[in-house]
C-alpha cells in the first residue's frame, strides 16, 4: 500500500506541478512588456 | 482565465475521474495486491510518452521538408512533454517492482532501453537549451528527433525480443478482466488528453519565446534565403 500511496503522490506532483509551472509561465510571457 | 488555463482544468477534472476509475471501479488484483493499481498511470504514461516522441518525429520531419519554425516548436513540445511522462513511467515502475521483484531497479531490456529512451529526449532539451535558438541547432535537434525515436520500438518490443523480468504486453493478449480493462482505456484516452494540452501549452510557450527571440516564420525565411545560409556558398 506504501508504494502505491507513493507512486501517485510522484505522479501527481510531476505531473501536476509541471502544468501548474507551465501555466504560470504562459501567463508570465503573455504579460505585455513594460 | 484564458482557454489555456480552462483546458487545463478540462484536463485535470479527466484526471480525477480516471483515479475514480482507478481506486474506486477497478478490481483488486489477487496475486500483486493493491500495488497492482500502479498499472493504470505507469502503462498509460508510457504510451503517452510514446505519442509525444512521435510528434517530436513528425515535427523534425516536416522541419527538414520546410524549415517551419511550427513545426520545430511542436517537436521541442512534445520533447518536453514526452520526457515528463518517461519520468512518471519509470518511477512508477520502480515504485511497483521493489514490492513484487524486491529491487527497484533491474538492468533488463525494458527498462534499460526505457532509460535510454529518457536520456535521449533528455539530451535533446539540453542541446536545445545550450544552443543558441536558430536554424542550425533547429536542424541538428530533428536530426536527434527523429533518430531517437529508434528506441521507441525497441522499448516495445523488448519485451518480445529478450528474456526480461518485465511482464509481457497485457492489453493485446486479452489477459485483462473487462473492468480492468475499462479502466486502463479511460485512464489511456485521460491520460493523452492531458499530454495534448500539455503540449498546446508548451508550443504557446515556445512561440512566444521565439517571438522574443526573433524567431517567426517570416525571419526563418529570409535567414535560410541569405548566401551564407545555403551549404555550398556561391563564389
Amino acid at each position: 500500500m506504501t508504494y502505491l500511496v507513493l507512486a501517485y503522490t510522484f505522479a501527481v506532483v510531476v505531473l501536476g506541478g509541471y502544468l501548474v509551472w507551465s501555466l504560470r509561465r504562459l501567463r508570465e510571457l503573455e504579460r505585455p512588456e513594460r | 482565465m484564458n482557454r489555456y488555463e480552462k483546458a487545463a482544468g478540462g484536463a485535470v477534472a479527466l484526471m480525477l475521474l480516471a483515479a475514480g476509475a482507478i481506486f474506486l471501479y477497478a478490481p483488486g488484483d489477487y496475486l500483486h495486491g493493491p500495488v497492482q493499481r500502479i498499472f493504470y498511470l505507469h502503462v498509460s504514461s508510457a504510451i503517452t510518452a510514446f505519442g509525444c516522441f512521435a510528434v517530436v518525429l513528425i515535427g523534425g520531419i516536416v522541419y527538414l521538408r520546410n524549415e517551419s519554425p511550427s513545426a520545430d516548436r511542436i517537436a521541442r513540445a512534445g520533447a518536453l512533454v514526452g520526457v515528463v511522462f518517461t519520468t512518471v513511467t519509470l518511477v512508477m515502475g520502480m515504485l511497483w517492482a521493489k514490492p513484487v521483484w524486491g529491487a527497484y531497479w533491474v538492468w533488463d531490456a525494458r527498462l534499460t532501453s526505457t532509460l535510454v529512451l529518457w536520456i535521449i529526449y533528455a539530451g535533446y532539451l539540453l542541446v536545445r537549451r545550450l544552443a543558441e535558438p536558430g536554424r542550425q541547432s533547429a536542424r541538428f535537434a530533428a536530426v536527434v528527433g527523429i533518430f531517437g525515436f529508434a528506441d521507441v520500438p525497441v522499448v516495445y518490443f523488448s519485451v518480445s525480443w529478450w528474456n526480461t523480468h518485465h511482464p509481457g504486453p497485457l492489453i493485446i493478449n486479452n489477459a485483462l478482466p473487462p473492468e480492468m480493462l475499462a479502466t486502463f482505456l479511460f485512464t489511456m484516452l485521460c491520460t493523452l488528453v492531458l499530454a495534448g494540452v500539455m503540449i498546446g501549452v508548451r508550443y504557446r510557450i515556445e512561440t512566444l519565446l521565439d517571438g522574443r527571440h526573433g524567431v517567426t516564420e517570416r525571419a526563418h525565411v529570409v535567414a535560410s534565403r541569405r548566401p551564407e545560409a545555403s551549404p555550398e556558398p556561391v563564389p
